[in-house]
């Protein structure tokens, strides 16, 4: 494969006649870790969902590791390698966790087990709890499930939307040591935050989304800090 | 000893309303539609196995596997035509499709069958075994038998196997579950038609004693409803246990007073099971944690 591993250009989305996504293009090498911030209804979770296919989009384009996913199931970008952490968890609230984790295994059984192995090595918490059905985990440890989950698709890119909502500091600290770690052992990620100090601590690059369009890509150490409040704050003309 | 005959023959009514109940609940669950062709669908199943047996003079037993697969076939074709179509309408449009389809099967049987009751081959004889002073049907046994192995096999691939997995994934979250590279499409379809083979498998079952007719979809679509009430709406023990407490009412207290009023006594039950424990025996009122 040649050129980056996802390529979004011109990507339009939205829901029913209001535009979520406004013509946002950028790329995404391999093992690249990226930080999504904006404020609320900025777009990061339509532009997650959208990448996924989970909403379809009305105008643009989309390659990821030199396909086109333009009319691609959402099942099938998963099976190229694209795994999806939502918002609020979302774990099969009455399958065990070991079930959780299964059902997405991409691979034959036997490789199968060897990745469940795999995240119950990441997520030893979740090793004793493997009977237990999903609903009785506590936040953190379905915030865990659902991340266990998404690597179960063997995944290289990680779309990432707002992993440490509802937590504790000290579990949203754990949980984003485990992103870095996830990228650090070259899987792209792609984080939807809103603590955008966490989120810039562990990505190497920063997008800012406002009303829907890419309004700043830069380095993640560099962006200013004026730069941050106006994409939050909503000011016009975020500077770049 | 009659207590203990009424009580077997109770179980083996309530094994066949069960599979009828358990299809039922499998398509509410994996759709969050009522599939209300449930019940002409066992009428199908029933009609089937009578309509093959002159054509091939076999135990029923050995008709099962035929009739499994022909229904299940059924069942991808009701998916393809009355819920995939309409899967992102309100739930109201799943209902009147499936209403649809429930009247096409029993005028499309009607006009190829006639409407005279028919009767579906006995599984295995139509003899009767002496158990210890106890007479018991062969047919009774082998509907508990083939419920039974049915009822373990659908538990088992939903408990053990990846298919299983997937189809309870699409069940609990079906956006999810494509997002996790199920496809969500194939499973609904594989739910459909299991509900259908299982509907057949009733229909085979019930048409050798009961026989079949093309309108009697309607009193079965309403025992899976009150099945499923009962038991707890969406939960697959809970339909078969409401399915065999409906099969002891109908025998047992039929037997000791009238079958009018068995099925009063069965309405007043589910009237008092809706007041004091509305989630019904099996439901849970709520299990998700923030």
């Amino acid at each position: 494969m040649t050129g980056p591993l996802l390529a979004v250009d011109g990507l339009c989305a939205g829901y029913g006649g209001l535009t979520a996504l406004d013509r946002v293009s950028f790329t995404l090498e391999a093992a690249e870790p990226v930080a999504l911030l904006g404020a609320n209804g900025a777009g990061k979770s339509t532009l997650l969902r959208a990448l996924l296919g989970l909403v379809p989009a009305s105008a643009g384009r989309v390659r990821f590791a030199g396909t086109d996913l333009n009319g691609l199931a959402a099942e099938r970008r998963v099976r190229l390698g694209i795994g999806y952490v939502p918002e609020g968890r979302r774990v099969f609230p009455g399958m065990s966790v070991r079930d959780n984790l299964e059902v997405a295994g991409v691979a034959a059984r036997g490789d199968r087990l060897e990745d469940l192995e795999r995240v119950f090595t990441l997520f030893p918490q979740l090793r004793g709890k493997a009977g237990e059905a999903a609903w009785r985990l506590s936040g953190g440890q379905q915030q865990m499930l659902a991340i266990g989950r998404a690597l179960m698709v063997r995944p290289r890119l990680l779309l990432l939307d707002e992993p440490s909502l509802g937590l504790s500091p000290a579990l949203a600290a754990e949980v984003f040591a485990t992103i870095a770690s996830i990228a650090a052992s070259g899987t792209a990620v792609l984080l939807a935050e809103q603590s955008a100090a966490r989120a810039l601590a562990t990505a190497s690059r920063v997008m800012l989304l406002r009303l829907g369009r890419v309004v700043h890509d830069g380095p993640a150490s560099g962006v200013a800090a004026q730069t941050l409040r106006d994409a939050f704050l909503g000011r016009a003309g975020a500077r770049t | 000893m009659l207590a203990l005959q009424l009580l077997l023959n109770g179980i083996a009514l309530g094994a066949a309303y069960a599979l009828v109940a358990l299809g039922f609940v499998l398509v509410l669950n994996a759709t969050g539609a009522v599939n209300f062709a449930q019940g002409d669908l066992v009428m199908a199943g029933g009609i089937l196995a009578a309509a093959l047996a002159p054509l091939l003079p076999v135990p029923g037993l050995l008709l099962l596997p035929l009739v499994l697969a022909l229904m299940a076939g059924l069942g991808l074709l009701l998916s393809l035509a009355a819920y995939l179509p309409l899967r992102h309408r309100p739930p109201v449009a799943v209902f009147i499709s499936t209403i649809a389809v429930g009247i096409m099967l029993q005028n499309g049987v009607t006009v190829l069958f006639g409407p005279e009751p028919r009767a579906a081959p006995p599984l295995l004889g139509g003899g009767t075994l002496d158990l210890a002073g106890l007479v018991v049907p062969e047919q009774s046994l082998a509907i508990v038998a083939v419920a039974a192995l049915l009822i373990g096999g659908q538990q088992w691939v939903f408990g053990r196997t990846q298919l299983g997995r997937r189809l309870r994934a699409t069940a609990q979250d079906p956006e999810m579950a494509r997002a996790c590279g199920v496809p969500v499409t194939a499973m609904v379809m594989a739910t459909f038609a299991l509900a259908a083979a299982y509907a057949g498998a009733a229909g085979l079952l019930l048409a050798n004693q009961f026989f079949v007719t093309p309108t009697a979809g309607g009193d079965l679509i309403l025992k899976a409803y009150i099945a499923v009430t009962i038991g707890g709406w969406g939960s697959v023990p809970g339909a078969v246990a409401g399915a065999l407490l409906i099969a002891l009412f109908e025998v047992g207290v039929s037997s000791v007073l009238s079958y009018p009023v068995a099925l009063g006594a069965l309405y007043v039950t589910l009237l008092a099971i809706l007041v004091f424990r509305p989630q019904g025996l099996f439901g849970e009122v709520a299990r998700r944690r923030a």
